[in-house]
């Protein structure tokens, strides 16, 4: 029984989100308004003890990603998931309020009595709450069966949220396609758990390294049912991420969410997906390059496909919003070039994929806050603002939202001094040095094209003259979310070197973990 | 650990062919066999959308409250809530009676109960049973 109680010592910052989540259920129903106000709070003050107790050192197990690809990897993930969680907590704060403002018939039932049928504040910080926390789950999963319901925890709120965030049909329509692809793509990836499962007969990751390991020994090849269960796994987890095939949903599903919620499903989901990834290239890593050809071709083709149809389709768009999706699925792409790699342990920080991957996700997660953040701050003709009409000006008019989503941008096209060079020099560094140079060639090039939307993101802001129909909207929470996303972005790109080295301190024992799995191996 | 001879890589995809030939024979067999041997007798009393209760008034395909959806979904959820209950109530009693792991079998089924009480309470406050 120790083993479970082994488990539950890593979860406490996982459980601090659960009852925060549970109090936010209870606090949003109180018939007083002022109350019902403090959700906001209660949710920011169980992240933060999330974070405190990650700082102490709780929940940072030698499980899950940390026994896939490094010691400490697993709470460097929940910490910078909490971090972008606390700025995305700013930046969606206010976002029940803009409903409860808009809500036709107020909170009140027929008698003039509170309805608390009407109001979604608790609901909406619960769901976020949730959300993260099956995200953290994720990074800590050394399970199929836990990985699998992490993923789900993960996403099932973000289905309700979309739906909940807008008062429009636009955010229905959104919400269901984004449910029933999102179910497809569970059964996809859940087949390929099957699969797994079915070839080696367990669920455990580090059993399963081993059975690898065991085989690889023997001489044997990758026995083709798990190298097919694991191709269906990562197009199934593919989804998560918006990457190639299962990419077409992201658009639309992030143009129907309300702004703030959509930089969540942004960064949620998506660090989600790529930590689940990580975790099963991880179960073939010890069979060697040879034996995962086929995998190895399979992360190519996505990460060239996904950053080019990204890139592509997002020059042809006039919706900030829907730019900003294809933009997310390119990073996905650029991410993906990180992974290719997966079976030789770098000894370098350049040549350290999963450490450039780790550390790439939290620059793309500032950058994106950042940039849907501004997005989310100004409204246009009653609605959000979502064209590039309605960014006209911003920097004339508001010169530190300006700043911010130029920040922002610059950060997501990779320019020095912000946070996204920095993470694609490692990024692209790494495939260089185990020499998938014609990969990173077609990622300069497709960083090359996304120049033209990003440019003419902050050229809108900056060269044009300001549009008169746009406002500013009252929502100083979320600006400080923005202004903190984009200072993150400039002051951790100056000072980026100590967080590779964290990033590369928390895979280093990758190659120590791999030869221990050799050894154990029976 | 179970062994799979690797002598025949293509026998290795039998277990998916076998799955998918089950998955397309199940469909299409059930299909075919109700169409040969199920009787068919039409009239108007049989079409009728319900046949042997009262008779019917208009169309069936209509909106219906959304309260009977979910009325019916926090059905769902707390009887299946209530079906987890019987492996462990089976499993509990054949530990030993001062068995380390009791309080741990105990402590979850209690959590997992608070969990659902919560649940019940958020759907009691939010209006669910409320039937006016």
């Amino acid at each position: 029984m120790t083993h479970m109680l082994d488990k539950i010592v890593t979860l406490w910052p996982e459980v601090a989100l659960l009852v925060g989540a549970c109090v936010c259920l209870a606090v949003g129903l109180s018939p007083r308004a002022g109350t019902r106000l403090l959700c906001a709070w209660v949710a920011g003050l169980s992240l933060v003890a999330a974070g405190g107790l990650l700082a102490f050192g709780v929940g940072q197990a030698d499980q899950g990603l940390a026994a896939a690809a490094g010691t400490g990897m697993t709470g460097f993930v929940k910490a910078a998931i909490v971090g972008v969680g606390l700025l995305l907590l700013l930046v969606a704060a206010s976002v029940p309020s803009e409903l409860e403002r808009d809500a036709p018939g107020g909170l009140v039932d027929g008698d003039g009595k509170f309805d608390p049928g009407s109001v979604m504040r608790g609901e909406f910080f619960a769901f976020f709450l949730f959300s993260l926390a099956g995200a953290m789950l994720c990074a800590g999963a050394n399970d199929l069966v836990w990985l699998f319901l992490a993923l789900e925890l993960t996403s099932l709120p973000t289905y309700v949220l979309v739906a909940t965030s807008r008062d429009r049909a636009d955010a229905q329509e959104s919400a269901v396609k984004y449910f029933f692809l999102g179910a497809m793509a569970a059964a996809v990836f859940l087949y390929g758990f099957t699969l797994i499962y079915g070839s080696t007969g367990l669920t455990n990751f580090d059993a399963i390294r081993a059975y690898v390991a065991a085989f690889a020994d023997s001489g044997e090849p990758l026995a083709p049912l798990l190298r097919t269960g694991l191709i269906l796994a990562i197009l199934g987890v593919s989804f998560k991420i918006a990457a190639v095939p299962m990419h077409f949903y992201a658009a639309d599903v992030y143009q129907g969410a309300a702004t703030p919620v959509t930089a969540m499903l942004a960064f949620v989901p998506k660090t989600a997906g790529f930590v689940s990834l990580i975790l099963l290239l991880s179960l073939v890593q010890p069979a060697g390059a040879e034996a995962t050809r086929a995998v190895t071709w399979l992360l190519c083709l996505m990460a060239a496909l996904t950053m080019t149809v990204g890139n592509v389709l997002g020059l042809l768009q006039h919706n900030v919003k829907r730019v900003l999706a294809y933009s997310s699925i390119a990073h996905s792409g650029y991410i993906l070039v990180g992974l290719v790699g997966f079976t030789e342990a770098g000894s370098t920080a350049l040549g350290n994929g999963t450490a450039a991957v780790l550390f790439y996700l939290v620059a793309y997660g500032l950058a994106t806050v950042g940039a849907f953040a501004v997005l989310g701050c100004i409204g246009s003709r009653g609605d959000e603002a979502q064209t590039y009409d309605d960014l006209a000006g911003l920097g004339r008019r508001h010169p530190v939202l300006g700043a911010a989503m130029l920040i922002s941008v610059l950060s997501l096209l990779g320019l020095p001094p912000m946070i996204g060079f920095i993470g694609k020099i490692y990024l692209f560094g790494s495939a260089i040095d185990r020499g998938y140079t014609l990969l990173v060639i077609i990622a300069v090039l497709n960083s090359a094209v996304s120049a033209v939307y990003y440019l003419r993101i902050a050229a809108a802001c900056y060269f044009r003259d300001p549009a008169a129909e746009t406002v500013s909207l009252a929502v100083p929470w979320r600006r400080a979310g923005a202004v903190l996303a984009a200072i993150s972005a400039l002051v951790l790109g100056v000072a980026g070197g100590r967080l590779v080295d964290a990033a590369h301190v928390a895979t280093a024992g990758q190659a120590q973990a791999v030869a221990h799995v050799s050894s154990v191996a029976p | 650990m179970p062994s799979i001879p690797a002598a025949d890589p293509f026998s290795h995809y039998a277990p998916i062919g076998v799955l998918l030939l089950m998955a397309a024979a199940f469909g299409l067999g059930n299909l075919l066999l109700t169409s040969i041997i199920g009787p068919s007798r039409h009239g108007k009393i049989k079409g009728m959308v319900y046949e042997s209760g009262m008779n019917p008034i208009g169309s069936a395909k209509r909106r219906f409250n959304v309260r009977f959806y979910i009325v019916a979904m926090s059905f769902l959820v707390f009887d299946v809530e209530i079906v987890f209950l019987y492996p462990w109530a089976i499993t509990f009693p054949s530990l030993a009676p001062d068995s380390e792991l009791a309080p741990w079998f105990l402590g979850r089924m209690l959590f997992f109960v608070l969990t659902t009480l919560i649940a019940y309470a958020y759907a009691w406050r939010k209006g669910v049973f409320r039937y006016d």
